[in-house]
């Protein structure tokens, strides 16, 4: 039986930036905020003026005075590219104890354009932290660079534990370039759109540059500037704006670890628990999932997090890509829009896949170009993960089309 | 030649540590309620929430419990690549990172989960002698 909150708001519209990607002239991630907050009141029609909670990561209360706001809900929790995700999961809330009626969840991140502004026009969030802090003592020394430097670290004991490969994980990089040459938007689109775009191949994942071993640059998301927003609002407001509603069927969220030093099992995430919370209060098992949008920012967190979302066994994820389950045309279509891995990755992906599930559910996803088909699939229902830090972070929802 | 990559910063709660590794021993905290050693220093056990935590000097072995090889580095690390990182179980329990010594980075399928390795300290500067693993 579904829980209380289940289905006690729905995601009423999900927006984009103006540009996305690798825009020509340089972007300041408030931009980005800014042009999809607009973007996503003209879709839905409904005022700026209405938000009466606003979410983001870190952004709140410098976007709410931006816009004139004076909220109700002010929620600015940031704990990595699952953000978004946790948001949506406190909007739920929020709205089912009648404190708001409209949540705004917006994200800009000029991951990209930050190189061309020499780090300017960010938010200020990328500071190198507190020397005293417990990875500046314990892990600082040890010329970790990123995300990527820690991530292998899990490949490398998936490997060993159960036997996988890292070719078994290239097979995700592959499937999701198929999905991202079906999107026009997507960096990897086609040779024309960037010079590594178009179709890869197992071989061409395993021969890239290697990055943090065994990760190969190919095994690894893009780094791009990205803004998006989504209006969450009650099913009042759902029914009556001009745009459909998805409903927030479960929402969960967990954490294992801030460190990876205190990262207990390297090939388990706590997904597990976060899918869990969603899950039951949706009513809803893995099984009924028709589609997923599972944070890739790298093939290893994408074939982990599918283990941990009852998507398939422990230490077989990777097969649903594999065997083409998660493929165009496949029985579980995962990461449609590209991923992380090939259509964007701003830095905390969250919000692309939130984007991204409300368009599938909604109809509105078709990007068909050139006589293509396009990636709008025919599911009602998507379980979307966010991942953040060093897989330590996790946001679940189960989302369901009206 | 001076040393060229982060230097950690001590804080006063995490004093006991660095004051071992300067006479190369690898201290450890440890709860006294419920013995566990833990890693990294807490301000209380997290693992039964007592706050009687003691430092005691570890055996310095422990095995590795996974690694990858850095391709890309920025600073002093930089025209170290590519080179090995690692997260050690400690013999006492926990985990740490380090760079592993005595390893192939261009081998890395030679590289054992599960083999013994050793500690050692690098003086980084006069104060901060910075642990890393060895294959023993």
């Amino acid at each position: 039986m579904p829980g209380e909150l289940s289905r006690a708001a729905a995601i009423v519209g999900a927006t984009e930036a103006n540009e996305i990607g690798y825009p020509e002239t340089p972007k300041t991630s408030l931009q980005l905020h800014i042009e999809a907050i607009k973007n996503v009141s003209d879709q839905t029609g409904i005022p700026i003026s209405r938000i009466d909670g606003i979410f983001s990561a870190g952004w709140s209360s410098e976007l709410a005075e931006h816009l004139g706001l004076h909220p109700r809900y002010i929620d600015t929790t940031a704990v990595g590219g699952c953000s978004f995700e946790m948001h949506v999961h406190h909007a739920l809330a929020a709205i089912h104890a009648g404190i708001i009626d409209v949540a705004l969840i917006s994200h800009g991140e000029a991951g990209w354009s930050a190189r061309a502004n020499k780090g300017r026009g960010t938010g200020g969030f990328r500071g190198s932290g507190d020397p005293w802090s417990p990875g500046a003592q314990f892990s600082s020394a040890y010329g970790l660079s990123g995300a990527p430097s820690n991530y292998a670290h899990a490949m490398t004991r998936h490997n060993y534990r159960y036997g996988t490969t890292p070719t078994d994980f290239a097979h995700i990089a592959v499937v999701t370039r198929q999905w991202a040459m079906l999107n026009p938007r997507a960096i990897m689109f086609s040779p024309e759109s960037n010079p590594g775009g178009g179709p890869i191949s197992v071989e061409d994942v395993q021969k890239a540059r290697l990055i943090a071993w065994p990760l190969t640059l190919l095994h690894c998301c893009l780094v791009t500037d990205y803004g998006g927003a989504v209006l969450v609002a009650n099913p009042e407001i759902a029914r009556s704006v001009r745009t459909k509603p998805v409903w927030i069927a479960g929402a969960g969220e967990s954490m294992s670890h801030s460190n990876m030093l205190e990262m207990e099992d390297f090939t388990a995430t706590s997904a597990a628990a976060s899918s869990a919370t969603a899950y039951k209060m949706a009513g809803m098992g893995p099984e009924e999932m028709e589609m997923a949008m599972i944070y890739d920012s790298f093939t290893v967190t994408a074939g982990i997090t599918a283990e941990m979302l009852g998507l398939a066994p422990r230490g077989e994820g990777f097969r649903l890509w594999q065997n083409g389950d998660a493929a165009p045309g496949g029985r579980l279509p995962i990461n449609t829009n590209g991923g992380g891995l090939s259509f964007n990755h701003s830095g905390m992906y969250g919000m692309q896949l939130l984007v991204e599930a409300y368009r599938q559910l909604t109809g509105t996803a078709e990007d068909g170009v050139n006589g293509l088909t396009g990636k709008q699939t025919s599911a009602r229902s998507c379980v979307v993960n966010g991942t953040g830090g060093s897989l330590s972070t996790t946001g679940t929802l189960v989302l369901v089309a009206d | 030649m001076p040393y060229d990559k982060p230097i950690p910063d001590p804080s006063p709660h995490t004093r006991p540590f660095w004051d071992g590794a300067r006479a190369g021993k690898l201290m450890l905290p440890r709860c006294t309620n419920c013995n566990r050693v833990h890693w990294y220093p807490r301000l209380i056990c997290p693992y039964c929430h007592a706050r009687e935590i003691e430092w005691i000097e570890g055996s310095g072995g422990g095995r590795i419990h996974t690694f990858a090889v850095q391709h890309r580095a920025f600073g002093g690390w930089a025209t170290e690549t590519p080179f090995v990182t690692a997260y050690i179980d400690l013999n006492e329990g926990d985990r740490m990172l380090t760079v592993l010594r005595g390893v192939d980075p261009t081998k890395p399928e030679t590289i054992q989960i599960g083999a013994k390795v050793r500690v050692e300290f690098e003086p980084a500067s006069e104060d901060v002698h910075i642990p890393f693993w060895r294959l023993a």
